[in-house]
């Protein structure tokens, strides 16, 4: 077993509504994973399957080997801070601290309370009125004071100001540094991700797109500019994602296994945030004309 | 868990425990003048000295107060599933903190199992306390009255209002579960439970064991036995008051009087037995027993009276008892299903 979290053909659907669709993944141990798309792509349905939240309608999914909340002690391996943050309102932060202590056998008092500490949050504060960073950071605490050997958190940076935002994933990553914890994160901001992610997951409506480590990824993607020409005109070697079309001239986001040839065309590499873009373009212009361009004009 | 069920609980807890002891001081110290009243007046009773003035004297002193603590004991299951129940589950699925809840290392079924007894031994205790004061202080009046079938009284005595406490607190839970919000948790929670105590004794209890009828045939010999005959619906119906039936039954139903076809007989059609009245008899005009009974006689009429004996007290307090808690039993098993199940 060296996957956190393996699917096979999971989806999810809401009476009607298809949430996450034929979704099959296998994330390897010790990453630091980020899942992006667009707000109502299904990365909320995704992570509260893998937490066991939310049951799928199809297909199978295991997480570090097992079914999700398979039992107390698979709960015990996975610490999960969901959207907004949830508290007790009326319970203070030392309740919180002790609700872990009492609720996690592995669950680590000093990591706790060096870092409510470090954080300055009055232990006794009702989370109530804790501000909406420092709630996050106290539902961060109290997941990974449990000392999980996955984290997931959903949109945790979403309410956050920019400095809260910085400091939030600062702290996350100091802690999943020292326990050696694996990560998955999402967001629909790909430069929330950008510092802390080696792996990559694009969810566009319902669908992944693309998974891989970023390294991987970036080195795979280019950028390439040239006079006017179809997408059918290009090596076969290369994949386009992308396409957009001047008078003048193309320019493709394409992905290449090998490095891409010299040629009739000037290529550069992508910052992760054009990469997940394109992505995140090419499905939208396929989902809006279906009919007319069934692959989209990006192939 | 248990630790987290008490610290949610706790508030809820504390405010229930300072109603219980303040209402459980008003019952001692009125309740132990009350049954020294009563003694008292009791002793005056001698074959040559009628009590019965001072008895009822007694009864109409603490009737208001009577009435109060019993409309307590009947609200008290009421609002325990409201306050107790409704937001046991659904503040959690309104606030979204049962992701934090459920993602501890419990498996949400001991959660869930683990709120329901502790709350629900709460419930239990909080109407075991109050039911048992009310049966203690009431005692006296009980014995007056003489009624222990009265709606009222059968729902706030001894052991039935401890099932609807459980029954009531799985009601508002279930009803949170299902809902996911606390207020129209808690409006259903409340329509349930009074629409049940409205059905329960009218139509339920009074058909839970098999009822006794006993039929009188309108003669001088049974109205010698009554109080009266009187009649109603502007004299589409006669009725004989007072048959005799087993002290302290509970008498469910006494049709009009009919006649050997079963038909009910119009007071209109035998005026000549009602002398002294023009036009149809209303109640309360002076109808002499004997001779109108006399005369009716020779119609072949009858009446009669379906009673419980008041032996089936016992019985119908256990049988009410086991349907509550069934009833409770059956909506905590639709919880587990559901939080089991259907993940929320």
């Amino acid at each position: 077993m060296n996957a956190v979290l393996q699917a096979h053909a999971l989806g999810k659907s809401y009476g009607q509504r298809q949430a996450l669709t034929d979704c099959t993944l296998e994330i390897p141990l010790g990453h630091v994973v980020g899942l992006v798309g667009p707000n109502g792509a299904g990365k909320t349905t995704l992570l509260k399957i893998a937490c066991g939240m939310l049951a799928p309608t199809t297909g199978r999914i295991e997480v570090l080997g097992e079914p999700p909340a398979a039992g107390p002690a698979q709960l015990a391996r996975v610490g999960y801070v969901a959207q907004d943050t949830p508290t007790y309102a009326s319970l203070s932060v030392a309740d919180h601290l002790k609700l872990g202590a009492k609720l996690n056998p592995r669950w680590d008092a000093n990591l706790a309370r060096a870092r409510i500490d470090q954080l300055d949050l009055d232990p006794r504060q009702r989370a109530g009125k804790l501000s909406g960073g420092q709630r996050a950071q106290l539902a961060l605490t109290v997941a990974v004071a449990k000392r999980p050997e996955l984290l997931i958190l959903d949109e945790p940076v979403a309410s956050l100001d920019p400095l809260a935002r910085r400091d939030f994933l600062r702290h996350l990553m100091e802690s999943v540094a020292e326990n050696d914890t694996s990560v998955i994160l999402s967001s629909h901001l790909v430069s929330d991700l950008e510092r802390v992610c080696d792996y990559l997951i694009v969810l566009v409506a319902s669908r992944v797109l693309l998974t891989g480590e970023t390294e991987d990824l970036l080195a795979q993607h280019h950028r390439i500019v040239c006079s006017r020409r179809q997408a059918t005109d290009l090596p076969p070697e290369l994949d386009v994602i992308w396409a957009e079309h001047t008078d003048r001239q193309s320019t493709f986001i394409v992905r290449s296994q090998t490095e891409v040839p010299a040629g009739y065309w000037s290529a550069q590499h992508l910052e992760l945030e054009d990469l997940v873009l394109a992505y995140m373009e090419s499905a939208a212009d396929r989902g809006r004309r279906p009919t007319t361009h069934p692959t989209g004009d990006a192939r | 868990m248990i630790w987290l069920t008490w610290r949610q609980f706790r508030v809820q807890a504390l405010t229930a425990l300072a109603i219980l002891a303040a209402a459980a001081i008003c019952l001692l110290v009125t309740g132990l003048r009350m049954h020294h009243t009563y003694a008292a007046d009791l002793a005056t009773c001698t074959p040559r000295h009628d009590c019965s003035d001072a008895l009822s004297a007694f009864g109409k002193s603490y009737s208001s107060a009577f009435n109060l603590t019993e409309l307590l004991v009947i609200a008290a299951p009421g609002l325990i599933g409201i306050f107790w129940g409704a937001p046991l589950i659904g503040r959690e699925l309104e606030t979204g903190t049962n992701q934090l809840a459920w993602t501890q290392s419990v498996t949400r079924s001991r959660w869930l199992a683990v709120k329901l007894a502790g709350v629900g031994i709460a419930s239990i205790a909080t109407a075991a306390v109050l039911s048992y004061l009310l049966t203690w202080w009431a005692g006296p009046l009980d014995q007056i009255n003489g009624n222990r079938f009265a709606a009222m009284t059968f729902s706030s005595r001894d052991i039935v209002p401890l099932a609807y406490a459980v029954f009531a607190f799985a009601l508002g839970t279930t009803a949170g579960l299902l809902l996911r919000r606390t207020l129209p948790a808690m409006a259903v929670t409340l329509a349930v439970f009074v629409g049940i105590q409205i059905l329960v004794p009218t139509l339920i209890r009074p058909n839970l064991l098999p009822s006794t009828t006993v039929t009188f045939p309108v003669n001088k010999t049974t109205a010698s036995q009554a109080t009266g005959i009187y009649t109603s619906g502007g004299g589409a119906e006669i009725y004989i008051a007072g048959l005799p039936v087993p002290p302290g039954a509970w008498v469910i139903s006494a049709p009009p009087v009919e006649d050997s076809s079963g038909q009910a007989v119009a007071a209109y059609n035998h005026l000549n037995c009602f002398p002294g009245t023009s036009g149809p008899p209303t109640k309360g005009t002076g109808i002499d027993v004997d001779q109108t009974a006399a005369c009716l006689a020779a119609y072949h009429l009858h009446q009669s009276v379906t009673y419980q004996p008041a032996r089936y007290y016992w019985p119908l307090q256990w049988y009410e008892t086991g349907i509550f808690l069934a009833l409770a039993g059956a909506l905590s098993c639709i919880s587990f299903w559901w939080i089991r199940r259907r993940r929320t």
